[in-house]
Formats: structure tokens, sequence, C-alpha cells
């Protein structure tokens, strides 16, 4: 209550009390409303959760279940209390409350009773009324001992609707929080598929650009031996022996043979699988960094010298495995690797080519950065020689 | 200025609210003029059974002339009566047989008004609702003026009533809410009315410290001051501090009066019973605030002492006069329900500030109109105002209808007469209240 702004001349109760009666309207609004709670019972929860599984209005069907009596406060109202019994004698019937005047008054009802009686018997009524008074009497004495036993119960029954309701409040406190938080639990769901989707997305194309290189770089090889060419024949050879040097040099430890056929984990090798294999190490990498909401891969250079994969080959069309491979699961060595069998004109000597079948550079260009982050023991060489292909195909 | 004061039982060791109001009234009309008070042998306003000796007594130095009541009230009777006048359409003659039956009924105070009412100049008759207030304005005529002391209950619809509210010489209101209660049920704008009240004598200097040490009560207290009944909110008032203590438990509730219903037995309530007239005001100057829970109150005179002793009150809400005053002193909030009730005890106990500056607003209040000065003052000038109009022609009471016309029943159910009539607190700005920015009717 400190906020209250006292000049101690100018109190204005009326402005205390609106401000007090806005406080206690906050107070209530900071709470769950009936409208808010429905809202999240049933909007949220259709929106996002899958209506086969989980009740929707389960809320309101909760709500249902309460008594409607048992939500309105116990009314304290009681019964007024009983009118007192009367005496009745034989003399009442003359009797009269008017002082000195009644006296005369009951003298002359007793001087003319002989003359009543005459009409009806008097008597009766007196008996009949004096028998009433005494039933009256028991009755109300009754009527106490059931109305002190009643309230009795009723207090029981009182504290036991007290000890129920604060119970209520609390089942009725856990529902409505294990509502806001699995509404919570499904948007986090959607946008963890939303990313997960996200990443298959980039993968397969990755998966793509590299069987395009591959393929380049098969069509390439042999070149360098076919040709006539003196200035060229050096510096390819040159370059094949770095390659080969580079190769033998991590084929004991490492475990990308993207283009090996050995891998022991997935018996698609011979379809470019292993090529996938690899990629996911690096690509994790990067997602990780990545908010949820990147953008999704960009499309694919349409680079004449980068033909795309061969229509005909299976790994280019099928999905991306669900399964990755471990980055780390050694890999048998493959085959020497197939010499060149042919030049290509556009390759150079100061472009390396991609020989050791690394992932497309240009998928990864946007993302450089991230897949530098060493995850595995493969992943360095992985880097190296997607950096190189980037190069390359710029 | 001979003047008779007529109230259904005086005494000086009585301490209901008419009978206080009239007592003090004489005192202190007594230093201005000749104040003989006529009233009735009854003491207990349930039976009105004879407990005094009739004849002239001196209370206070004010002289008293008692006259006997004729018959005791008839509890069976007075409710059935009610019922039917309250309740159901009804003649004139159920009204006059349930004023009968309600009492003090004392012919002999009656016929004394009639035979030498014209030795007073004037006659103030206290608690409209009563027989001697009926019967004697009915046979002063002119010289009548009438403390109503009204409140919204079933007997101000009464038919019987309006008459004398329109016949008198002049109405000495307690409250502004009680002036618009009765002009709008009576339709007597024109008669001349006060609003006055009631003053009360405060001690110059109160002790707190002697009350913190005689109870051992330390911490921020809240006060009650009156009959602990239900009648009187109490138990509304038990069931909101129990919840609030729950909240806040270095509050205590500190009871002063007479108990006609359990008192809940919790640490932080503390019942102190009948105490002094020192002792209260010692209570009152050290508690944080006082709280009145009552929603039926005409005036609430230990609202008034609190206010003059520059504490804060808290009222119900739902009692047009208390909140009326809150809100023309700006010295008190009110509640309606516990949630403001415990709001607004919080901001006064929490703040000190607020605290203060509500006490300071109430005892200018206070001062400005509930000072003796200040209500010998207006009933004075009353005095004079109707001295100088002497030479307009008198008002005569209103003639009552004839023996069949009396007992025609075409009188509407009372309560229903008083659920129509207007509610809330008595909004009109004046500036005549403490040179403060108040609403004053």
């Amino acid at each position: 209550m400190a906020e209250f702004n006292i000049q101690s001349d100018s109190v204005d109760v009326t402005r205390i009390m609106e401000q007090i009666r806005q406080r206690i309207q906050e107070k209530r609004g900071r709470d769950y409303t009936e409208q808010q709670i429905r809202e999240l019972a049933t909007v949220k929860l259709e929106r996002f959760l899958d209506p086969k599984q989980v009740r929707s209005d389960l809320v309101e069907h909760y709500r249902q279940l309460e008594p409607p009596a048992a939500l309105a406060p116990p009314t304290e109202e009681r019964p007024s209390p009983p009118p007192e019994t009367f005496n009745f004698d034989e003399d009442t019937i003359y009797a009269s409350s008017r002082g000195t005047m009644g006296k005369l008054i009951r003298l002359i009802r007793k001087l003319l009773s002989p003359i009543i009686k005459l009409f009806f018997n008097l008597n009766a009524i007196v008996f009949a009324l004096s028998r009433q008074s005494e039933i009256n009497t028991w009755t109300l004495q009754l009527l106490q001992q059931q109305a002190d036993l009643a309230e009795r119960v009723t207090q029981r029954a009182g504290e036991k609707f007290v000890a129920r309701e604060e119970l209520d409040a609390l089942n009725y406190e856990v529902l409505n929080n294990l509502v806001v938080e699995m509404t919570r639990l499904s948007v986090d769901m959607k946008n963890h598929r939303s990313l997960v989707e996200s990443v298959a997305g980039r993968l397969d194309f990755d998966e793509r650009r590299a069987r395009a290189l591959e393929s380049v770089v098969q069509s390439r090889s042999p070149q360098p031996s076919q040709g006539d060419d003196g200035e060229s024949a050096p510096s390819t050879g040159s370059g094949r022996t770095r390659r080969r040097r580079r190769r033998s040099r991590r084929r004991p430890g490492t475990a990308t043979t993207l283009d090996g056929p050995g891998t022991p984990t997935n018996a698609a090798t011979e379809t470019g699988a292993q090529g996938e294999t690899a990629q996911p190490a690096s690509n994790r990498a990067t997602l990780q960094a990545e908010p949820a909401t990147s953008s999704p891969v960009p499309p694919p250079r349409q680079d004449t010298a980068l033909p795309a994969a061969p229509a005909t080959d299976p790994s280019a069309v099928s999905p991306a495995p669900t399964t990755p491979v471990p980055e780390a699961a050694p890999a048998r060595d493959p085959a020497p690797p197939t010499p060149p069998t042919g030049a290509s004109s556009v390759d150079s000597p100061a472009a390396p080519t991609p020989s050791e079948g690394g992932a497309p550079a240009s998928a990864t260009a946007p993302a450089a950065e991230p897949v530098a982050a060493p995850s595995t023991a493969s992943t360095p060489s992985t880097t190296s020689s997607m950096g190189d292909a980037g190069t390359d195909e710029q | 200025m001979r003047l008779a004061v007529i109230v259904q039982r005086y005494g000086a060791e009585l301490n209901g609210g008419a009978e206080l109001h009239a007592r003090y009234v004489a005192e202190h009309l007594a230093r201005h003029a000749e104040i003989e008070v006529l009233t009735t042998c009854a003491t207990d306003y349930i039976t009105w059974r004879n407990e005094l000796n009739p004849g002239v007594e001196q209370v206070n130095g004010v002289p008293v002339r008692r006259f006997p009541v004729s018959r005791e009230r008839d509890a069976h009777e007075f409710g059935q009566r009610s019922t039917v006048v309250f309740e159901e359409p009804h003649s004139v003659a159920a009204e006059l047989a349930w004023l009968r039956s309600e009492g003090p009924t004392s012919p002999s105070l009656v016929n004394h008004l009639r035979r030498h009412g014209d030795t007073y100049d004037y006659c103030l008759f206290f608690s409209y609702r009563y027989y001697h207030a009926y019967h004697g304005i009915r046979v002063t005529g002119p010289r009548a003026l009438l403390v109503p002391t009204a409140e919204r209950d079933p007997a101000l619809g009464l038919h019987i009533f309006g008459g004398g509210f329109r016949s008198v010489r002049a109405l000495m209101y307690n409250s502004y809410e009680e002036r618009a209660l009765i002009n709008a049920v009576a339709k007597n704008d024109d008669v001349p009315g006060v609003v006055v009240g009631i003053g009360s004598e405060v001690p110059a200097h109160p002790e707190p410290q002697r009350f913190r040490q005689a109870t051992g009560i330390e911490g921020p207290v809240l006060i009650y001051v009156g009959r602990i009944d239900e009648n009187k909110g109490c138990r509304e008032l038990f069931d909101y501090f129990q919840r609030y203590a729950r909240l806040s438990p270095q509050l205590s509730l500190v009871l002063i009066g007479n108990p006609v219903m359990p008192i809940p037995e919790h640490p932080r309530i503390r019942h102190l019973g009948y105490v002094t007239d020192q002792e209260k005001f010692d209570a009152l100057a050290a508690a944080d605030l006082l709280v009145m829970p009552s929603q039926y109150e005409s005036l609430s005179m230990v609202t008034l002492e609190a206010w003059a002793l520059s504490r804060p009150v808290l009222v119900n809400g739902r009692c047009d006069v208390l909140c009326g005053q809150c809100i023309r002193s700006n010295g008190g909030l009110y509640y309606e329900n516990y949630e403001e009730f415990a709001e607004t005890l919080n901001a006064i106990v929490s703040n000190s500030s607020l605290r203060d500056a509500l006490g300071t607003n109430g005892r200018a209040y206070f001062n400005a109109h509930y000072t003796w000065s200040v209500i010998e003052r207006k009933y004075l000038d009353m005095l004079d105002r109707l001295e100088r109009e002497e030479a307009q022609p008198a008002r005569r009471p209103e003639p009552l209808p004839g023996w069949f016309g009396r007992r025609r029943r075409d009188l509407p159910p009372s309560r229903q007469v008083v659920d129509r009539l207007p509610t809330g607190p008595a909004h009109r700005t004046s500036g005549a209240s403490a040179g403060r920015s108040v609403s004053d009717a």
C-alpha cells in the first residue's frame, strides 16, 4: 500500500477506495479467469495437440463434474425464532388486556357465558385449545431437539465441505498447470519437428551434391594420362601424388570413407550412402549453432562444371537415412582409388579437385564457420576437403 | 425559554443510543434554557416494565418527571403485529395497534403534555417510532421538535409516522443520510431541519501507554467499541479478522463492550469487557484504528470519539450513514466484502502517512461539526429561528381517517416502502467542512 500518494491535507477517501477496488480487480485478473481457462482448455489444446490422444475439453469435463451447489458459498440464513407458545385455560376466553376496563369486560363476559352456552358447547372448545397448547409445547421441544441435531450435522458437513473445497482447489490448480505445460510441450514438439524436417532437407541436398561432384571427379581422373600436353602432365602427376599421400595418411584412422563401398554399417554403400555418414556430423554442428528458424538450404547452383547427379543414381532420389552411421566407426579400406580416366576441360592445376569425395562445398558455404568446429576425428579432414571444394567450385 | 425533552427512557446509567443522546442534549441545553425531561418509569426497552418511581427527580442537575407505563410489551403480540404491518398490506388501525404493542404505552405522559404542553416553549421529542413521540407530537402541535434517530428499518415506512414528520416545527437530524431518508419517505422538505448529531466529551490527554501496560498488548491494534452483537456486524467482523490474521499475524483485535454472542477463541482477539470511559479513551488512543462493522447506525458516537482522538476508522460500507461520514470527513475507509476489508485494513495499518492523514482529517471533521459548542449553537440557532417564524400560521397535525377509513387495508407493506427509498451516502458539495475538499451534504 506504500504506493498511495498521501498528502496530509488532500486525502480523498473516494479516490483511495477507487484505487483499492481497482487493485482488487487487478488481483482477481492475475488469476485465471473462466474465459482464460476455457481458452487454455479448448483453443490451445485443439490447436497443438492431437485430439485423438488428449481430451481437449479436459478442464471442461472436470468442471462439469463439480456440483454447482458446491461452488456457492454456504449460506448462513437462519429461520426466525419460533413463536412463543400460549397458555390456555378456561379463563383465557374471558380475559382482557385493557387494564381497569378489561376487568369490567371480563365480568360482563362471565355474566353472559350461560347465554353463550345455549348456542354451543364452550367447554369442548376450551378443552381442545388447552390440549392444543400442550401439544404445541411438546412439538416445540421436539423441534428444538431436531434443530440442535441438524445444526450439529450441518456443522460437520460444513467442515467436510470446506476441506473438500480446499482439495478441489488444489486439484484444479494441478490440472490447470498440467494443461499449460502440455500446451507448452506441444509447441516445443512442433518446433522440433520443423527443425528436423529442415535438417533432413539440407542433408538430402548435400547428398545429391556430393554424388554430382563424385561423378565429375570420376569422369575427369583419366584425362591427365591420356593427354599429350607436356605442361599439364607434371602438374597433374604431382597433384595426384599429393592426393594419394593425403589419402593414404588418412586411411588407417579416419572413418570418412565417403567413396568406399566397405562401410560395415550400411548395406547401401554401393549407392554412395557412405557419403551421408560423414555429413550429419558437420551438419549437426551447423544446426546447433543456427536458430530453429534458420533459413532453408540454399538452392543448388547451376554450374555447368558440376553436373547434377545422374537420374539413375538411386541415392539421389532416396530420402536421407533416418539412422546416421557413427562418424568414428572404422571403415575398411576400400579399393585403391580409381586412376583418373579422363581430363576435364574446366580442371586447372590451381584448383584442386575434390578427390576424396568430400561434401559439396556449396552446400556448406553459408555455414562455413560452424562446420569448422571439430566434432569427431573425421570431421577436420572433411572440412578441409569441403573448403577445397568450395574454392574449386568458385 | 422552557424546554421539555421527551424520551422513552432516561437515566445516568442508561447507555442506549437515543437515551444517551437525549441526556447529553438536555444537560448541555440546561446551560441555556430551563429544561424538564419527561419520560417513563421503565429502564428495559424490551419489556418497558415500570422499575423506577413516578414523579420528579434530579439527574445530573436536570429535573426528570417520570410517568408509569400502562402495559408491558407482549413480545408475542408485538411480533405478530410487526409481521402484519411490515410484510402485508394493512390498515391504519393495524399500525396504531402495532404502536401500542411496541410501547412504552404511557397515556399519563401524553395526558400531561395535553394539559401542560403550553407551559413549554418547545417540546423536543426523541425517537420517532415510539408511542410517546407519536402521540406527544399530535398533542403538542406547533411546539414539537423531533430528533428522529431514524434508521433504514421497516418502521420508517409506516404510514402513521409520515404525518408526524410533516407536522413538527423542526427536525434535528443526526446525519445527512437520515435527512435524505426521511425527506424521501415523508415528503417533508419544507419542514425546517438541520443536521446536528451529537457531541462527545473526549479527554484532552488520554494515556495510550497506560492501556498498553495494563493489557500487555503490543503491536498494531484494531479496536471495536460497542455491544458485541450479531446485529452490530460482529460475526462478520470476527470472520473477516480471522481470515486477515492468517496474512498479518501481528495485528490484534481488541473488543470493548458487553457480549451477547460468543466471541471466537483466537490468540489475536482480546475481549476487555465493560470498561470505564477513561479506559475506553486510553484504548482508543492506543489503537491504530477503530472498526465499526454495523450496517445499521444512525450516527455512531464511538466513531466520532475515534476521530476526536485522531484515529482513523474502518466502517461497513453498506451502512449509508457511516460510509457518508467517511466520505465527508476523509477520515476513514469502508468495506463491503472481505477483499475490501483486507485491503483497506492493510492500507491503514501498513501506511503510517495514510493513517495519520485520515486521523488528522477525522479530528478536523469532529472539531468542525461535533464539538458541544457547535452542537449547542445549532440547537439554539434553530430555536431562535423558530421564534422569529412564530408569526407564521402554525402547522396542525394531520387528522386520522374516520372509523371505516382506519380499517381499510390499503396500505402497502412498510418493508416495500423502505426498500424503494434511495440508498447510498448523501453526496452534495459544500464548503462548510473544515476547509477540505470533501463531499458534504
